[in-house]
C-alpha cells in the first residue's frame, strides 16, 4: 500500500527542478515585495501627501486582513466571525512589548526607529540609519504579536473541529466579545520606566489601559512594514492555495465527507487553517497598533471590526486572494470617497453600513460566489468568461432591438 | 474463510439506529484480486455496510480487518490511509474545483513534504506537485477525461462524473475500491463501457473491487461472486449462478418463491 507513496516520492525526485531556478522563483516574489514596499515609502507622502499615505497604509492594514481571513472563510469554508479577535490580541500584545520594552531598554516609549520605519514629523531623516534598533524591538513585537494569536487561534480552531455554519459563526462571535471584554479588565498603562521596573512581567503583560485604551505605544508603523507584510501574507496565501494543502483546504469547504475519504485529515486542516490566519491577523493588529494616530482600545476586537473584514472577503470572492485584496482596498476607501457626499440633506458617509449591506444583498443575489468567486484577477479563464458573458449581454440587447 | 490470500475480512459488523437495526451480524471475506458484487432490495442496508468499511458510521460490533488491521474505531481519512477508497452513490465531486484538481487532491494522500515547503516552494515541495499532477493526469487520461481537467467538476456530464468519482478513489493508491451503484444513472451504452473500465481498472491497478450495483446484468457479468443483502443480513453468497438460483434471493426481491427459480 505504501508502494504508491513511494512511487510518488521517486517521480517527484526525476521531476523537481534545479536548485538554482527554485531558489530564484522562492526567493524573487520577496524581493518584489521589498522592492513595492520601498517604493512606497519613499514616494507616497512626498507625491500625495499625508492623507493619501495614510490611505494606503489603511489599505495596507485591511489586505492583510482580509486576506487572512481568506484562509478560514474562503479556503475551507468555515464562518468564522471573531477575526477581530485576533487582531485585537495580536494588537495588545505587540503593543505591550514594544511599550513595556521600550520603557526598560530607553527609559522612556519613544521611538527608536530607522528611515522605513514610522517616526515623529521633528526628528530629521537625514540623522538616521537605515533600520533603527528599535525596529528589531517593533518586528520581534509584531511576531509576538502574531504568535499570540496563532495560539488563540489554535484554540478557537478546536470547536470548529465538531461545530459547522451558523453554530461556528456563534462561537466564533462570542470570542470575538470575550477577547473585548477581557481588554476592558485590564489594569492602566504603567508611565514610568522606574514604576514598570518594580512590578513583574506578568502584571505588565495586564497593564494594557482596560477601558481607556492603551495609549503611548511607539509608533513604529509606516508603509515600508505595512507593505512588506501585505505582500508577504498574499504571497503566503496563493503559494497555499495553489499547493496541495490548498487543495485540502478547499476540498473541505466544497463537500467534507468526500475529502475525509479521500484521506483528508479534516481536524487538522481546519485547525491549521485557524492557526495561520489568526497569526497574520495577529500581525496586522501588531501593525495597527503603531499606527499613528490610532487609539488601540478594546472596540478593535468587537463584532463591527469582524463585520468589515468578512464584508471583504465575501465581496471579493470566496476562496480568491486577490479579491479579498481588491475589496479591501474598496471597503477601505468608500468611507472616505463618501465623506462629504449628499444626498439632499443626507450625508452619506453615516450609511456606511446601509451601503453595505445593500452591497452584500444584491451579490447575494446576482453573483453568490463573489466578484471573483474563486479564481484570480490573473487567472485567464476569469476573463474569458467574463468576455463571453459581455458579448452574450452586447448580442442579446441587439436581438432585442 | 480466513485463507493468507484473505484482503479485505469483515466478521460480525452490525449497526443500530435507535430501534431500527440496520446492519444484522454482516460478514464479507475479500481475497485478493477478487471482484465481488454486494446486491440487496432497496433499504437492505448495502450502502450502510459501506459507510460502516469506511469510518462514516462506527459499528456497534464486529472486526473490519485490512490486511491484518483491525480497522473498526478509525477516522475515515485514516481508513483511506490504510488502503480503502470508495466513490459515492449520491455523487460527492469537489463541484467548484477542476477536475484534474479532483484527482489531485486524492493524490495528497500519499504525498509527502510540509506545508513551509510548499510556501517556501522548494525543490521538493515543486517536484511533488509535479509527480502529483503528472499521475493525475494519466488516470484521467485512463478515464477518458483528459480533455477536460479544467473544467469545473460540476460542469460534467453525470456520466463523466461517477467515472471521475472512480478516478478519485484510485488517486489515493487504494487497496481495496468500493464502488456505490457506479451505473446509477447511464445510459445503456455508457453501461457497457463501465464493465470494460471495472476489468480494466482491476488489472491495471491490481485492487480488490466490492460494487453495489443494481444493474442485474452489469453485476451478473462482470463479478465473480456475489453476496446478498436483505434487511441488514447476508441471505445468501456464491456464483452469480448460484444466487440466482437461491430460492431466499428470489424472494427477497420478489416477495414470494415463485415456481420457476431464475432471473431475480
Amino acid at each position: 500500500m505504501n508502494t504508491s507513496a513511494a512511487q510518488l516520492r521517486e517521480r517527484s525526485r526525476a521531476l523537481a527542478p534545479g536548485v538554482g531556478l527554485s531558489l530564484a522563483r522562492g526567493v524573487a516574489p520577496l524581493v518584489a515585495c521589498l522592492v513595492l514596499a520601498v517604493a512606497l515609502q519613499i514616494a507616497v507622502r512626498p507625491l500625495m501627501g499625508d492623507y493619501a499615505a495614510k490611505l494606503v497604509l489603511d489599505i495596507g492594514v485591511a489586505v492583510i486582513l482580509a486576506v487572512s481571513l481568506t484562509i478560514v472563510n474562503g479556503f475551507t469554508g468555515q464562518f468564522s466571525m471573531g477575526h477581530a479577535g485576533f487582531l485585537a490580541v495580536g494588537g495588545y500584545a505587540s503593543g505591550a512589548v514594544t511599550y513595556y520594552g521600550s520603557l526598560k531598554v530607553w527609559g522612556s516609549a519613544a521611538t527608536h526607529g530607522g528611515l522605513l520605519s514610522g517616526r515623529p514629523m521633528s526628528v530629521d531623516p537625514s540623522t538616521l540609519p537605515l533600520i533603527g534598533s528599535g525596529d528589531l524591538l517593533f518586528v520581534g513585537a509584531l511576531l509576538v504579536g502574531g504568535l499570540t494569536a496563532a495560539a488563540l487561534g489554535l484554540i478557537v480552531g478546536l470547536p470548529s473541529l465538531r461545530l459547522r455554519g451558523d453554530y461556528l459563526a456563534i462561537v466564533t462571535l462570542g470570542f470575538g466579545e470575550i477577547v473585548r471584554v477581557c481588554i476592558q479588565q485590564t489594569g492602566p498603562v504603567i508611565r514610568t520606566a522606574a514604576e514598570a521596573a518594580q512590578v513583574p512581567a506578568w502584571k505588565l503583560a495586564t497593564s494594557v489601559g482596560g477601558a481607556l485604551g492603551f495609549t503611548g505605544i511607539p509608533k513604529y508603523t509606516s508603509l515600508f512594514w505595512v507593505w512588506l507584510i501585505a505582500g508577504i501574507t498574499i504571497m503566503v496565501a496563493y503559494r497555499l492555495k495553489r499547493s496541495t494543502y490548498g487543495r485540502a483546504f478547499l476540498s473541505i469547504r466544497e463537500d467534507e465527507i468526500a475529502s475525509e475519504a479521500m484521506g483528508v485529515n479534516t481536524t487538522r486542516y481546519k485547525v491549521w487553517a485557524f492557526v495561520i490566519s489568526a497569526f497574520f491577523a495577529g500581525i496586522a493588529g501588531g501593525l495597527f497598533a503603531h499606527t499613528l494616530g490610532v487609539g488601540l482600545s478594546a472596540e478593535a476586537a468587537g463584532f463591527l471590526k469582524s463585520f468589515d473584514i468578512i464584508i471583504m472577503v465575501v465581496l471579493g470572492g470566496l476562496g480568491s486572494v486577490s479579491g479579498a485584496a481588491l475589496a479591501a482596498m474598496v471597503v477601505t476607501l468608500l468611507p472616505e470617497w463618501l465623506r462629504g457626499k449628499h444626498v439632499g440633506p443626507v450625508d452619506l458617509s453615516q450609511y456606511r453600513l446601509v451601503i453595505y449591506a445593500l452591497a452584500l444583498i444584491l451579490m447575494m443575489i446576482f453573483r453568490p460566489k463573489g466578484l471573483l468567486g474563486v479564481a484570480e484577477l490573473w487567472d485567464r479563464s476569469l476573463w474569458t468568461s467574463l468576455a463571453a458573458r459581455l458579448k452574450r449581454l452586447a448580442g442579446g440587447k441587439g436581438g432585442s432591438r | 474463510m480466513s485463507g493468507s490470500d484473505v484482503i479485505l475480512d469483515v466478521r460480525g459488523v452490525s449497526k443500530s439506529f435507535g430501534g431500527l437495526k440496520a446492519v444484522q451480524d454482516f460478514s464479507l471475506s475479500l481475497s485478493q484480486g477478487g471482484l465481488k458484487g454486494l446486491i440487496g432490495p432497496n433499504g437492505a442496508g448495502k450502502t450502510t455496510v459501506f459507510n460502516l468499511l469506511t469510518g462514516v458510521y462506527r459499528p456497534d460490533a464486529g472486526t473490519v480487518r485490512l490486511g491484518g488491521a483491525n480497522l473498526v474505531g478509525l477516522r475515515p481519512c485514516a481508513i483511506a490511509e490504510a488502503g480503502m477508497a470508495r466513490t459515492f452513490q449520491n455523487i460527492r465531486l469537489f463541484g467548484q474545483l477542476s477536475v484534474l484538481d479532483n484527482v489531485r487532491l486524492a493524490c495528497h494522500l500519499r504525498s509527502s513534504g510540509t506545508m513551509t515547503g510548499a510556501v517556501l516552494g522548494s525543490v521538493f515541495a515543486r517536484g511533488q506537485e509535479r509527480a502529483m499532477t503528472e499521475r493525475a493526469r494519466e488516470l484521467l487520461r485512463l478515464f477518458d477525461l483528459a480533455d477536460r481537467e479544467d473544467e469545473e467538476a460540476r460542469n460534467l456530464p453525470y456520466g463523466d462524473q461517477r467515472r471521475l468519482e472512480i478516478a478519485r478513489a484510485l488517486a489515493t493508491g487504494p487497496a481495496v475500491l468500493l464502488l456505490d451503484e457506479p451505473a446509477a444513472g447511464m445510459n445503456p451504452q455508457e453501461k457497457v463501457e463501465l464493465r470494460q473500465l471495472i476489468r480494466r481498472v482491476r488489472q491495471e491497478f491490481k485492487v480488490t473491487i466490492l460494487l453495489i450495483e443494481h444493474d442485474m446484468g452489469l453485476v451478473m457479468d462482470v463479478c465473480e461472486r456475489i453476496a446478498v443483502l436483505d434487511y441488514g443480513q447476508v441471505i445468501a453468497e456464491g456464483t452469480p449462478a448460484e444466487v440466482q438460483s437461491n430460492p431466499r434471493v428470489v424472494e427477497a426481491y420478489l416477495g414470494e418463491a415463485p415456481a420457476e427459480a431464475g432471473h431475480a
